[in-house]
């Protein structure tokens, strides 16, 4: 035993920068490990690699795959999915879970009082140009009331843990987040690999979360609707998520359409069937706001369906989540995340936010520019990772550099300590053993007229590169099953 | 339902079944081609000119016709737009359009089917792997077929898809059908001299998988009169044109419950059909056999127009 369990984990880097999820600083196994890790090293390096062709060859089959595009064709792909799953014990998960919630719903109230009163901004709590300056900003959303009040009904949190052991948030996702369908794979997938393993362990399940989005769904009808009819809408089969979008349609048996499927007349939404025009209430639709009608946003968009701003303005159907949500989950409102919780629910916030200095305040502007090596500064009207600089990859030039820039409009900017990614045991093809990789973990929560729901589970997601810490899959990421433990 | 996904749905249905017929043709005529009794139906000239024939129709003047390019055309040439390989490829971009809807062990299965045939390799195929390549799939059809039946709801997507099968059986059989009328024509002879008594009836039958329950029924060995009549009219002949019309008008009666339908309407037209197969006998069409293929070709044309009509309009 002693010999397999030295080969499967020989290449295993510690590091002492990073926190390390399954050993401690002694170098022993965590507690809540310590099962697994002791029935993995039963198996040899050659049953991991078996288990591993076993598991792709599962996800291929299933056409859980996406498309990768070269010169000649277009090249179908299997996301990866990691054997070494990621537990969270019921303690820490209660944490997390009232956490998100308490962030989605803060968000909600947020982007009501945005595009109604502007309480929060008339309060000088969050500055009007960080609002007015973002291209998610619909002035067509000012004044309408969606079905049940919520806006963003499904929310993705994306969570680290930074070497200190804590978590913190990363960012809010509340567009259109995606990725819950590979929590549900990822699960069957290990199951039906590992068996042996999953059954020593209590975890919850995740294949709730298709009847909880239903339920939420169904919660946000149109006003004089009993029994609402609930679509998914897709771009189509050549969107990388389509598996995604199907996968949700199917677990709720629900249609999913497509743009041209849909028609709208005096205001209502109906979908083209075999039987003639059928009326749509409520839709989850997987189309980004510009392209979701071509009347009232991008006139380009084929996507989308034209009229349906208008039929959802009279609250003849319900968009879940709504248009317009964009601008509440940016970088820039994302720093003032702990305000906006106790602005709206009069609470601590639950869950850390990175630590941001703003170079507005001049003690703090003091801090950055002293500590620049150790930190992040970005800019806050900016997106997509632009005018961001990393402090211990700059020059002693580039520093005095950014100095100047920022010393130069401080409001303009913001500074974050550079964080760092939790590693997992990860199994790597190349050397046929498990290593470490940086892993973070999205979370899921849904929210509707008279309920909440957060899946207890997530995707946590890992980068394969040794050493890269960022783990998205257009990035050469992978995914590992996430156990949250019963009590 | 939505209307775009029955259009998906009933071309799901076709494909997978042409590709089977196109597989089993390809695989039956070919091998008992290889010691027909008489010397025209063993010609290689004869058997590919037959495999392209019931593919994909006449074989073009300047087509090299050498039994690797015939193979592979058929079988895997991803620019042939009739190659099993591009039926498979259809059926599955069908049932990804669909894929909400049908049981995600069809879905597996169809997919599983794609991939097998997209990896086969092409060499081995044209050189030694027809046999294998050709039973995998109808293996593979029989198995789709089977999560169809047996995973899904008997409701209107079993019936969308059921129709697409079953128009697309009668179309493939009538295919069959002709090709083998041809061959039989250009190879008299054989037991007897006479084209009624040619070898290739029986070659037809294979083709169908027919022979053994043929012979159960008639007991003799068979002429063009009892061959057509088994496979044209005969509604225990699993794949007769007339027992997949008689599934046909099962399945069209799922979408439409009028008691009458409308003159104009897909249940109209098939359920004349079916009447006037129904009381049709075998010396009508023996003496014009291409004149019925031509008629029963044009109205199977005919009722897949109004079924698209109808109901996948979007």
């Amino acid at each position: 035993m002693a010999t397999t369990q030295q080969s499967i984990f020989a290449s295993y880097d510690k590091d002492p920068k990073f926190y390390d999820e399954i050993f401690d600083e002694k170098g022993n196994v965590k507690k809540v490990y310590q099962t697994l890790f002791d029935l993995y090293s039963g198996h040899s390096s050659q049953d991991f690699a078996k288990l591993n062709d076993k598991a792709k060859a599962s996800f291929f089959n299933q056409g859980i795959t996406f498309q990768v595009y070269t010169d000649q064709e277009a090249k179908e792909k299997i996301f990866p999915f990691d054997l070494f799953p990621r537990i969270i014990d019921q303690k820490e998960w209660d944490i997390i879970e009232r956490g998100v919630l308490q962030r989605s719903k803060a968000l909600n109230h947020f982007i009501w009082d945005i595009y109604h009163d502007k309480k929060i901004i008339k309060q000088g709590i969050v500055p009007l140009d960080l609002i007015t300056s973002s291209a998610n900003y619909l002035h067509q959303m000012i004044g309408v009331d969606p079905p049940g009040g919520i806006y963003n009904h499904i929310s993705g949190t994306d969570l680290i843990k930074h070497s200190d052991g804590k978590y913190y948030v990363l960012e809010d996702n509340i567009r259109c987040p995606s990725g819950v369908s590979y929590v549900i794979c990822n699960r069957t997938a290990l199951k039906r690999a590992l068996f042996g393993v999953f059954n020593h362990y209590n975890a919850h399940t995740v294949t709730d979360y298709a009847q909880n989005l239903l339920e939420i769904m169904e919660s946000v009808k149109p006003r004089g609707v009993d029994e609402p009819n609930c679509v998914v809408i897709t771009p189509g089969v050549y969107n990388s998520a389509y598996y995604e979008h199907s996968y949700l349609a199917k677990s709720m048996g629900v249609e999913l359409v497509e743009g041209r499927d849909l028609f709208v007349e005096n205001d209502f939404v109906y979908m083209q069937t075999i039987k003639g025009p059928e009326r749509v209430d409520v839709i989850y639709r997987r189309i980004d706001d510009a392209f979701l009608d071509p009347l009232e946003f991008r006139p380009d968009s084929a996507l989308g369906v034209p009229g349906l701003f208008s039929a959802y303005k009279k609250g003849n159907v319900c968009l879940v989540n709504a248009p317009g949500t964009g601008f509440a989950d940016d970088k820039a409102v994302y720093t003032y995340m702990p305000e906006i919780i106790k602005y709206y629910l009069g609470e601590e916030p639950i869950l850390n936010n990175v630590q941001t200095y703003h170079c507005s305040r001049p003690d703090e502007l003091k801090y950055v520019l002293e500590n620049i090596d150790k930190l992040v500064i970005k800019p806050v009207d900016e997106a997509g990772g632009y005018g961001i600089s990393i402090g211990n990859r700059l020059t002693q030039e580039e520093i005095e550099k950014v100095k100047k820039t920022i010393q130069a409009s401080p409001r303009k900017y913001i500074a974050q300590p550079i964080m760092s990614l939790s590693v997992h045991a990860t199994y790597i093809e190349e050397s046929e053993s498990f290593e470490s990789r940086h892993v973070d973990l999205r979370t899921f929560c849904l929210q509707g007229a008279d309920k909440e729901f957060v899946l207890k589970g997530g995707l946590t997601r890992v980068a394969l590169k040794k050493g890269n810490l960022i783990v998205n899959s257009s990035q050469g990421g992978g995914s590992k099953d996430t156990w949250v433990l019963k009590k | 339902m939505l209307a775009r996904v029955a259009n998906n749905l009933f071309w799901m249905g076709r494909y997978i079944e042409r590709a089977e017929h196109v597989a089993r043709y390809l695989n039956v005529n070919y091998f008992s081609s290889l010691d027909a009794p008489n010397e025209k139906s063993q010609s290689r000239d004869h058997v590919l000119h037959s495999l392209l024939f019931m593919a994909n129709g006449p074989v073009e003047e300047d087509y090299e016709l050498t039994e690797k390019n015939a193979f592979y055309d058929i079988g895997l040439n991803p620019e042939k737009l009739f190659s099993v390989l591009n039926c498979i490829k259809y059926a599955r971009e069908n049932a990804n359009g669909a894929r909400d809807l049908i049981s995600t062990e069809l879905y597996e299965s169809i997919n599983k089917f794609y991939h097998f045939v997209l990896n086969y390799d092409a060499d081995f195929f044209v050189s030694k792997g027809l046999f294998d390549f050709t039973t995998q799939i109808a293996e593979s059809t029989s198995i789709i077929r089977a999560k169809i039946r047996g995973t899904l709801l008997h409701d209107e997507v079993y019936a969308i898809i059921m129709l697409g099968v079953n128009i697309e059986r009668a179309t493939q059989i009538v295919r069959i059908i002709q090709a083998k009328y041809y061959d039989a024509l250009k190879a008299q002879g054989g037991y007897d001299k006479k084209f009624s008594k040619s070898y290739e009836w029986t070659t037809l039958l294979k083709c169908i998988e027919a022979y053994d329950m043929m012979r159960r029924h008639y007991k003799k060995t068979p002429t063009s009169l009892s061959t057509l009549e088994f496979l044209i009219l005969n509604p225990e002949c699993p794949r007769s044109v007339m027992n997949s019309l008689v599934q046909v008008k099962n399945h069209i009666n799922v979408l439409n419950e009028d008691k009458y339908p409308e003159k104009d309407s897909a249940a109209f037209l098939i359920g004349k059909t079916h009447a006037e197969y129904r009381y049709k006998t075998v010396d009508t069409i023996e003496g014009n056999i291409e004149s019925f293929i031509e008629e029963i070709q044009d109205t199977l044309i005919d009722i897949a127009k109004k079924i698209e009509k109808e109901y996948f309009k979007y």
